[in-house]
């Protein structure tokens, strides 16, 4: 579960409730401005380039790229920790104007390198991601789908 | 322009460096011991102190201390907000610019953190931080976050691990020279780092600091007033805090540009307001909670370049007496203790007081870094003359 120190009460409140209720239907949103089609992430609540409150949550491929990712060796959250040694990927979505996102690395990690295509999978709320659904990711090798 | 300096430091106080958990004295004890010691060598009485400042999340606010120090007049009470120890020398920022508006006279800037008493100052200071699109995927900790980080700086940016390395033992080195320092055992030998215990890949062990309790203080007043107080002021040439990017903020990685420090804001504001530039620098004491954030700070503050990291940061040029940019002449963050930077302050200090374990030979302006690679960082610069005049360029 989200802890207290997530909670706006309710959580659907949050600026990003948008972002997670669409991970739970499969889809990745992020936010856009609707007025100057500027991308805005991580969400808030005013689009830093013109100022507009009006912003929308289009839907975006999750494919990306790696721009940076660290192996975590301790168990730095304890709901990882059967995990350790784990690598969390920082992926850039060409489709959201370089937006990035945080996430686990599932599968192969041999041809892990910052540059390196990667491609998303939705998971449902568990316990380990603190209640909410996530995206994981794999290294995109050209000869699976 | 800013010279002569308005501002001075007249005294200090640091207490040991204890092991996290492990302080006999609560820590608003541990804060008033050392704030006790830096009044007695400034020469003033504890109680005419007007000003208080700390940074990140501090749990001690001025208010609560008036109580025991007795105070005569409360005048200024400030916390820099955000960034951890990125406000660590934005806190001295604070103490400038109410010495110099007028509106305090005698200001304290501090740290303290003591778990056995008060908790873990870090779950404070990371408690804003490390949200939901962090914990969701396993990543609650500083070292995850700039594990990412220097990732980047490393494979992308060129910046080569010996640089790390370099910056490491070259703290090791000092804290070996320094009998209150917690790394004074420590042989950091090219072995031993490179074998160390892997934390977050690419940090290990000896690039990460651990932090300790403890508590730390310096006294700050007027240039004026500081002539007459001490006969070793330190004075304050300038101190700035802030970032600027195209994108900055707690923006879940995605603040740009990704590898500076947010050091290139606050120096470009002080080397403009004092006229001085890095070769007027004699010792730097980095912040050096990870070792890949102080290379970012070196890059930024105009040291060297991304592209000449690896011949300037070497361990012969780290190193006091003879190396050409002596570091953390104390062991710093890493080998002396973690304070959130506060031990760097006073580390520039005791070395332009000449008390410095690691002497730097005539040295003559020591500049501090405050949490760099986040998304506010700090710069102060000290010298022990009130208007030095920069050094003619050679080249």
């Amino acid at each position: 579960m989200a802890t207290e120190r997530d909670q706006v009460h309710p959580f659907e409140a949050r600026v990003d409730a948008p972002y997670w209720a669409a991970l739970g239907e499969g889809q990745l949103r992020i936010q856009r401005c609707v007025r100057c089609l500027r991308w805005c992430w991580p969400a808030d609540w005013r689009c830093p380039g013109c100022g507009s409150y009006d912003l929308g949550w289009p839907e975006v491929e999750p494919v990306g790229t790696v721009y940076s990712w660290v192996r975590s060796h301790l168990p730095f959250v304890a709901a990882y920790a059967d995990l350790v040694p784990y690598v969390d990927v920082l992926v850039e979505l060409p489709g959201a104007g370089g937006a990035r996102l945080l996430g686990l690395l599932t599968g192969p990690e041999d041809a892990l390198a910052i540059g390196a295509p990667v491609r998303g999978s939705f998971q449902p709320p568990a316990d380990r991601t603190i209640g909410l659904p996530v995206l994981t990711w794999a290294l995109d090798r050209g000869d699976e789908k | 322009m800013n010279r002569p300096a308005q501002v001075a430091a007249v005294g200090y106080g640091c207490s040991p460096f204890y092991k996290r958990g492990t302080s006999p004295h609560a820590e608003r004890k541990l804060l008033l011991m050392a704030i006790d010691e830096a009044a007695r060598m400034a020469g003033i009485d504890a109680a005419d102190i007007d000003g208080f400042v700390s940074y990140g999340a501090d749990q001690q606010d001025g208010p609560r201390l008036t109580g025991p120090l007795g105070t005569k007049e409360l005048r200024w009470s400030s916390l820099v907000w955000g960034g951890g120890g990125g406000g660590s020398a934005g806190a001295i920022a604070h103490a400038q610019a109410a010495i110099v508006s007028g509106q305090a006279e005698t200001v304290v800037v501090y740290r303290a953190t003591a778990e056995s008493s008060s908790g873990r100052l870090s779950s404070a200071v990371i408690q804003g931080v490390f949200g939901a699109q962090y914990r969701a995927h396993g990543i609650d900790a500083p070292a995850q976050a700039l594990g990412l980080r220097t990732q980047r700086l490393l494979e992308h940016d060129g910046i080569p691990r010996s640089a790390l390395r370099a910056i490491a033992q070259a703290s090791y080195h000092h804290a070996n020279n320094t009998p209150w320092a917690i790394g004074r055992d420590v042989r950091l030998t090219d072995e031993a780092y490179d074998h160390a215990r892997r934390i977050a890949d690419p940090v290990r062990l000896f690039d990460s600091s651990r932090e300790n309790d403890a508590a730390a203080a310096i006294v700050f007043t007027s240039a004026e007033r500081a002539a007459e107080l001490s006969a070793t002021p330190v004075y304050l040439l300038d101190a700035a805090h802030g970032a600027r990017g195209p994108r900055w903020g707690e923006l879940d990685e995605n603040h740009e540009p990704y590898t500076a420090s947010s050091q290139a804001a606050p120096a470009h504001r002080i080397w403009t307001r004092t006229g001085l530039g890095p070769a007027d620098v004699d010792v730097v004491q980095l912040y050096v909670n990870f070792t890949g954030p102080p290379v970012s700070a070196l890059i930024d503050l105009g040291f060297c370049t991304a592209a000449t990291a690896g011949e300037v940061l070497t361990f012969d040029n780290l190193v006091a007496p003879t190396g050409r940019l002596p570091i953390n002449t104390s062991g710093g963050d890493l080998a002396e203790g973690f304070l959130h930077g506060m031990g760097n302050a006073v580390e520039a200090i005791r070395q332009l007081r000449g008390e410095s374990a690691n002497p730097v030979p005539g040295a003559r302006t020591c500049l501090v870094s405050g949490g760099p690679l986040s998304e506010l960082s700090s710069v102060a610069l000290f010298s022990t003359d009130p208007d030095p005049r920069p050094r003619p360029t050679t080249s």
